[in-house]
């Protein structure tokens, strides 16, 4: 609403995106204050001071700068193009900034990975760069603590070190761990390393399935090879979760979802592993295989076993394998994929060789190269050997945890403590940098140049997109300088830090570069880092099924927080899992039989034993586990990693020091005993019921009926009474009800009406905003939510020090969740339809619920201040100024959408604060940080909408249709939700809401929603029969927490 | 004002010493003289060691209940239990109980004036100072349940350069008029009801100091003719007035429901739900202040086990309608064959919150029954128990309505649980603090038995002491404190 300043820099595009002018200054000189940051601090220093006399208020800067850098207008957003970092996939994103500062990341919409979409873990990259728990600047370890020190310091220190242990010839001893990352930091890294006589680094990701990619480069000498999924006629996935995490999954979930909703030809999908994953929830069928059968299931379609052996091995009927290999017969192309083990993807890809699906649904001539170049974790964990026997001289980390994601039985902390030397590079504190000896911050990624290469032939750029937050330095500077400082390797870095090295060697040149950065790629390869495998032999397991225990243990990295990288950031740890919907906490995961069978339901503990430790977990009934099954996500827990990390129990205390034969931790190797355990922990979630209760939330349609003028029978009764309106009719969105309330008495089928008069002075009554939500396409990844946290400044809520109000006895992390005070303004809810007996044969439906703005909104008449009113253009306004807090408007509102300040989370001097410095330097500064004891809710960000129409206004002109969208729109990697005006028949929501498989959620109540929702479609019909249930059980009986 | 005293005929002495006597007929043989009235009444105003240690105990809960309202101030409502949905809690649950409760002293006062129900003549004023600290406490509740407490005068449509007005649509602005106008009233009406008893006070005071409060007070009543048409007329139109008020109220405070479309809450059942419930939960509250109340003060031949007894009827039916009431909740979440009205309905009654609706219909349906015999009607100790069970019931009958309904609504991902929090249990304690101080400090200053109505039953003193003691009726009746009926 700000934006709308005269001399708006002329827009044509929807984003302007504009390559960063100059490199940010304290690259070169750190220490000096040039003249505009003297002036800046002057100005800011003064203008602190003039207001002090004549205020009470606190003085708060209002904007970064006073005198801003050129080409910079206060309250105008500059976008970058530039590189998530986050995952090895290396998807493309554009940076919002605003007065230099990132405010938000969206997806590139000309990046070939992710068009446009971000996952949740790329948008908390924000949260990295401003984590509270960064290490601020360089540091040294004096006793058993690390003491700040200068720059000049540290990089002495450095290169001493680095000179000693040349000078005693053990150079060759040196060990550089660094985060997996392609592009041109790997090669160079390398090459540093060799100058030195050191031995190249292990590019190491402990959250890639490196089983996949061993298996495609032993198959198919590529890494990961891309996958058409709307080619294939029948998905079979063995564990590959590609709609969680696996590989590039935001690639996967906008494929899918079209390949999906081509409904003539859509692919089936059926996944086979213990635990339904939320690929497995997407799944048409899941076939529930004992853990570490998955092989044999794949042999058996292979042709290697009957149906009847592999049904022996796996536990699961043979009528149900042998229709599998049907099924994978007719189909032609298909796509088998296979993850979490080698032998498994190798297999996969075997039959995918044999099917002839080899260039028709895996396209190994175009691969994804984000994966080249990864060493094995067997090479990693050869290393820490090394460092237990002592044979390393001096150990560099950068961004790698392996004290923690080898797991306790890794004993990596006992083996680093024989190496005399060693160097962190991580910009955030984690387990393996604290035991260093020196602390060399690297950049954030979002601070520093770069370029990543996802695709062969393409290369992403990676560009600083603000100044940095703290006193860091690109690990590549550091190390250049360093290299100065040797005279042999002088001549090597002449270039003054690593920009200027790197852009004369991608293609094209500085110049290519500058011109290729407003969408940040460029054609081309960069040269790949040589081949550093160290070849060991993996530590094989023995047979899952001779290992002592009640049950499979499956841990499985958690989709969100990967193994634990993303653990201190809050918005991440405030993301229910898309499965089980646990935030903040660790659970064993049980199918509810097996529970019953050991006596334990919801929120009491088990103790999960193996051979390497035990935890104690609060279970969490999950219908979708194998029976004989425990599973436990990993990636909270951390002791080390900062304030938020701490959050849940560290799962990797129960990992055996076993292998995948890819050298992969194994995750599934042994059983565990489990036992009923004192004690009871509430469990955190944000489920209610797992069941819809006959009440139409989500809905489906069977594919066979699409196009069929059927009529669906799945949503409550409806009575149709005297001077009701009409149901049916979809937007144009008007309430006629709405209107009668004003006493402007309509024909209750004219939906041209509206509350306010079409010609209504403002202007703003012709238009309606709205929203369209494709349950067929929407996965449930949870990327919206984040992109609302982000875009909102939702506080999040569950912190430890955030609850302590509430539970003075017990605290600990998601105290305001177990009140059901999560402030999430649009959710995932998760409904199971079926499987009560308890079998695999349940659907999910993920229904994204948000304020559905609603024509005839209840929230409306009884708010008693007019806090929430009706706009002209449909939007159901809340004005946070004028709540006085009486919640009434929540109470009224059937879809449960509106949320309480029930603290003050947005003042910095409370406990409960949200954004602990620097955390809220991510605000937006378009929207408000609500006060205490006032309601709030999705607001269709209305801000998007005042700027657009504030530009369109100051350049004259219409708003484009489409022009601008919603933020949990845009992060939308499956595209499933639209935003539009529903009453300009030139945006594409327009087609949507007429769909045939468009309904309104509790149409019956005449609410009038702007939010349409289009049925899920079946691709077959569900073995359950979809009864109504009059009488609810309790919500505990269907596998989540009531809470 | 009562029925008029008329002298009992003598063939009728049998009928009038019957315990089970008709409510117009509640008469005090005990209280023979104007003077025993006022040495008796005005006798209960000195303070005594008990009372200041009631007082100060009312005092310590209502500093715990303000320091629990700073602290959650200062906080957050986030202190209290509430559990979303379920967004309002004990403070709205304890601002109907309260406001129901000060429903029993407008319809002693006012409507069993109007229909001459003579039994109300010696109970009113208590339970008419009742009305007015137990709509003083609810009206608190609104304020303090509010997430910015400081901004309720936005509630209010005062006059402002912005033009903004309340919503008046909304069912918390009709509650805004509905208390304050219920308030004033009910002030109003115990101030002119006490104005003749002032005069009285002033008349006996010594104090120079509250004398000249008390004269301020009376008004300069004189106890002439005139005065005493002008006061009898105005009695009679405030009592006029109150009575649709009386209806009005607990309607407008139902309507904060029954105006919503929560199910539970949207039903046209709420507004003579709510007035029946209101009186039944006054009725339990003037059991459980006056039946101590005539024990310390020794007024037992004022409140008369006749008047209990009546009282106690009252009660009853406002139970089997409020029970009633209940029933039709049964019948209409079938009847409406609305499945989220059942779903609701069943997690209510047999489900999550089967203890509170165990209670709520154990205290105010089955237990009242009880009032069916005549025997538990004259036992003063079972009717202060079930006052007691009564006012319990009658809390968690607004619990029930409150928290079932919310926590259990359209979206089945919501439905959550409630437990209140300290916070919320200090600031309930913390209301009945204030209304007890408030309720100890007037029982103090002003007579808590109307002097001038008891008057007015009582046979007026002759001018010269029969020789035979015989009263004015003709009766030979010895004086005694007990009453008929009390002596089984």
């Amino acid at each position: 609403m700000t934006r709308s300043i005269p001399g708006v820099p002329p827009a044509g595009e929807t984003a302007q995106r504009r390559a960063l002018p100059v490199l940010p200054s304290a690259s070169g000189d750190p220490g000096a204050l040039d003249r505009r940051d003297f002036v800046k601090t002057l100005g800011v220093a003064a203008a602190g001071t003039a207001l002090l006399g004549c205020s009470q208020e606190q003085v708060e800067k209002l904007i970064p700068y006073l005198a801003s850098p050129d080409g910079m207008v206060p309250g105008v957003s500059t976008y970058y193009a530039t590189t998530c970092r986050e995952c090895a996939a290396s998807c493309g994103v554009i940076a919002e900034t605003r007065d230099g500062r990132a405010i938000k990341l969206e997806g590139n919409p000309d990046h070939p990975l992710n068009r446009g979409a971000l996952c949740a873990r790329g948008q908390a990259a924000l949260q990295g760069l401003y984590n509270p728990d960064r290490y601020r600047g360089p540091m040294i370890r004096r006793g058993d603590r690390l003491e700040p020190i200068s720059w000049d310091e540290a990089l002495r220190a450095f290169a001493e070190r680095v000179a000693e242990t040349r000078r005693g010839g053990q150079a060759g001893g040196a060990v550089f761990l660094n985060q997996h990352e392609s592009g041109a930091f790997p090669a160079f890294l390398d090459d540093w390393l060799a100058g030195l006589g050191m031995p190249p680094h292990l590019s190491y990701d402990g959250q890639a399935d490196f089983a996949s990619i061993a298996a495609n480069r032993q198959s198919f000498q590529v890494s990961w090879p891309r996958y058409d999924f709307r080619a294939a006629r029948l998905v079979i996935s063995f564990g590959a979760d590609f709609l969680d995490a696996w590989g590039p999954s935001v690639t996967y979930q906008l494929d899918w979802a079209d390949a999906r909703t081509d409904f003539a030809r859509a692919p089936k999908l059926v996944y086979v592993g213990p635990r339904r994953s939320l690929t497995g929830l997407n799944a048409d069928e899941w076939i529930d295989c004992r853990p570490g059968s998955e092989l044999a299931i794949a042999r058996m379609l292979m042709g290697d076993f009957t149906p009847a052996q592999a049904a022996v091995v796996s536990g699961v009927d043979a009528a149900r394998l042998e229709r599998l290999r049907a099924a994978l017969e007719a189909a032609s192309p298909s796509l088998v994929l296979g993850g979490g083990s080698m032998d498994v993807a190798l297999m996969a890809n075997a039959i995918n060789n044999a099917r002839g699906n080899v260039g028709a649904t895996v396209l190994t001539a175009e691969p994804v190269t984000a994966y080249d170049g990864m060493n094995s974790p067997a090479d990693v964990r050869t290393a820490v050997d090394r460092m237990r026997a002592g044979s390393v001289s001096l150990l560099m980390v950068r961004n790698v945890n392996p004290v923690h994601t080898l797991g306790r039985s890794g004993a990596v902390a006992e083996a680093m403590g024989r190496v005399p030397f060693k160097v962190s590079f991580s910009s955030i504190m984690d387990e393996t940098s604290e035991l260093c000896d020196l602390i060399l911050p690297d950049d954030h990624s979002l601070e520093q140049w770069g370029v990543a290469q996802p695709l062969r032939g393409t290369l992403s750029l990676q560009q600083p997109v603000m100044n940095r937050v703290f006193d860091t330095r690109p690990t590549a500077d550091v190390l250049m300088a360093v290299g100065r400082t040797d005279s042999a390797l002088a001549s090597r870095y002449a270039a003054p830090s690593f920009r200027e090295w790197l852009l004369p060697r991608l293609p094209g040149g500085a110049n290519g570069i500058a011109a290729a950065l407003p969408n940040g790629l460029i054609a081309g390869n960069v040269e790949p880092r040589g081949a550093t495998r160290l070849a060991p032999l993996p530590r094989l397991a023995p047979p899952i099924e001779g290992t002592q225990g009640d049950l499979y243990l499956v841990l499985y990295n958690h989709p969100l927080l990967g193994v634990g990288r993303g653990a201190n950031k809050p918005w991440l740890q405030e993301l229910p899992d898309p499965v089980t919907k646990i935030l903040w906490q660790t659970v064993a995961e049980l199918h509810p039989d097996t529970a019953r069978r050991l006596g334990v339901k919801n929120g009491q503990m088990v103790r999960v034993q193996t051979e390497a430790g035990s935890v104690n977990l609060p279970v969490c009934t999950y219908p979708g586990m194998h029976r004989e099954t425990v599973a436990i996500a990993v990636g909270r827990g951390l002791v080390r990693s900062g304030r938020y990390a701490s959050a849940g129990v560290n799962a990797l205390e129960l990992l055996l020091p076993f292998e995948d034969r890819s050298g992969a931790p194994a995750y599934v190797a042994t059983k565990a005993q489990v036992a009923a355990a004192p004690g009871y922990q509430q469990l955190v979630t944000t489920e209610g019921s797992a069941r819809q209760h006959g009440r139409g939330i989500g809905r489906a349609m069977l594919l066979a009926d699409i196009g069929r003028d059927v009529e669906h029978h799945d949503g409550p009764v409806h009575h149709k009474l005297p001077g009701d309106g009409d149901h049916s009719h979809l937007p144009g969105l008007r309430a006629p009800i709405a209107a009668d309330a004003q006493g402007d008495l309509v024909h209750p089928e004219d939906i041209e009406r509206g509350m306010y008069d079409p010609k209504h002075w403002s202007g703003m009554a012709k238009r309606r905003w709205a929203m369209t939500v494709d349950l067929a396409r929407c996965t449930g990844c949870s990327a919206c939510v984040t992109a609302c946290y982000a875009e909102n400044n939702i506080p999040t809520v569950g912190a430890v020090w955030q609850g302590a109000k509430l539970f003075p006895d017990k605290t600990g992390f998601g105290a305001n969740i177990l009140r059901s005070r999560e402030m999430a303004w649009i959710r995932l809810e998760r409904y199971f339809e079926g499987g009560e007996d308890g079998g695999p044969d349940f659907d999910t439906r993920f229904v994204p619920m948000m304020c559905q703005h609603c024509g005839n909104a209840p929230c409306e008449p009884v708010c008693p201040v007019y806090a929430t009113y009706h706009a002209p253009d449909g939007l159901n306004i809340q004005v946070y100024n004028r709540c006085v807090g009486t919640r009434y408007c929540s109470n009224n509102c059937p879809y449960k959408v509106r949320y309480f300040n029930w603290f003050g989370y947005g003042e910095p001097a409370r406990a409960q604060y949200a954004f602990p410095e620097p955390l809220n330097w991510q605000l937006n500064p378009d929207v408000t940080v609500r006060a205490k004891g006032v309601m709030e809710k999705c607001t269709f960000c209305v801000q998007r909408i005042r700027e657009a129409e504030n530009r369109a206004q100051a350049e004259g002109r219409e708003i484009i249709p489409d022009e601008f969208t919603v933020a949990c729109a845009q992060a939308c990697p499956s595209r499933a939700i639209t935003f539009g005006d529903a009453a300009d028949d030139r945006w594409a929501i327009n087609r949507l809401v007429h769909d045939e498989r468009a309904y309104h959620v509790f149409e019956e109540l005449n609410t009038y929603t702007a939010v349409v929702y289009l049925r899920k479609v079946l691709h077959q019909e569900p073995s359950h029969s979809p009864q109504r249930r009059l009488v609810p059980g309790s919500a505990a009986d269907t596998g989540g927490g009531a809470h | 004002m009562a029925s008029v005293a008329r002298p009992v005929p003598a063939k009728d002495v049998e009928i009038r010493q019957r315990p089970n006597i008709a409510s117009a007929d509640v008469q005090l043989p005990a209280v023979r003289d104007y003077e025993q009235v006022d040495r008796e009444i005005t006798g209960t105003l000195s303070p005594t060691g008990a009372w200041y240690l009631g007082l100060a105990v009312a005092v310590f809960f209502l500093l715990t209940g303000i320091a629990a309202w700073l602290y959650q101030i200062q906080q957050g409502l986030g202190v209290a239990g509430y559990n979303p949905p379920v967004m309002w809690g004990v403070y709205i649950i304890t601002f109907v109980f309260w406001v129901g409760i000060g429903h029993a002293g407008t319809l002693i006062s006012a409507i069993l004036y109007l229909f001459r129900a003579g039994f109300r003549t010696t109970i009113y004023r208590c339970a008419e100072a009742m009305t007015v600290f137990a709509v003083m406490t609810a009206g608190l509740f609104p304020i303090l349940h509010l997430g910015r407490p400081w901004k309720f005068f936005w509630l209010v449509p005062y006059p402002n350069w912005r033009w903004i007005w309340p919503q008046f649509k909304s069912p918390l602005v009709w509650d805004v008029f509905a208390i304050l106008t219920y308030l004033t009233v009910s002030t109003t009406f115990l101030y002119v009801g006490l104005v003749p008893d002032i005069a009285v006070l002033r008349d006996r005071e010594t104090n120079p100091i509250r004398k000249r409060i008390y004269a301020l007070l009376s008004l300069g009543w004189r106890n002439t003719d005139r005065e005493w048409r002008h006061f009898a007329r105005m009695y009679l139109f405030l009592a006029a007035f109150s009575t649709p008020l009386v209806l009005s109220v607990h309607s407008v405070v139902s309507f904060d429901f029954a105006m919503s479309l929560v199910p539970g809450w949207h039903t046209t059942i709420f507004p003579p739900y709510f007035v029946a419930g209101a009186i039944f939960s006054g009725i339990g509250m003037v059991f459980t202040i006056i039946i101590p109340l005539r024990k310390w003060f020794r007024l037992e031949h004022y409140v008369t086990l006749n008047h209990l007894d009546a009282a106690a009827k009252l009660a009853l039916f406002t139970s089997l309608v409020v029970g009633s009431a209940y029933m039709t909740e049964w019948f209409m979440a079938w009847y409406s064959a609305l499945q989220v009205e059942q779903d609701f309905f069943w997690n209510r009654i047999f489900g999550q919150w089967w203890w509170a609706s165990a209670i709520l219909y154990f205290c105010n349906m089955i237990a009242p029954l009880t009032l069916f015999s005549q025997r538990m009607r004259r036992n003063v100790t079972w009717l202060f128990i079930l006052s007691i069970l009564i006012n319990i019931g009658m809390w968690f009958e607004r619990f029930v309505i409150v928290v079932p309904s919310l926590s259990h609504e359209f979206n089945p991902w919501q439905w959550t649980s409630y437990a209140p929090s300290w916070v919320d249990y200090a600031i309930l304690a913390g209301s009945f603090g204030w209304f007890s101080m408030w309720f100890l400090l007037f029982i103090k200053q002003f007579p808590v038995i109307a002097i001038a109505e008891v008057k007015e039953i009582v046979a007026p003193r002759l001018r010269t002491e029969h020789e035979h003691g015989i009263d004015v009726a003709g009766l030979h009746v010895d004086y005694e404190r007990e009453t008929p009926g009390e002596k089984e």
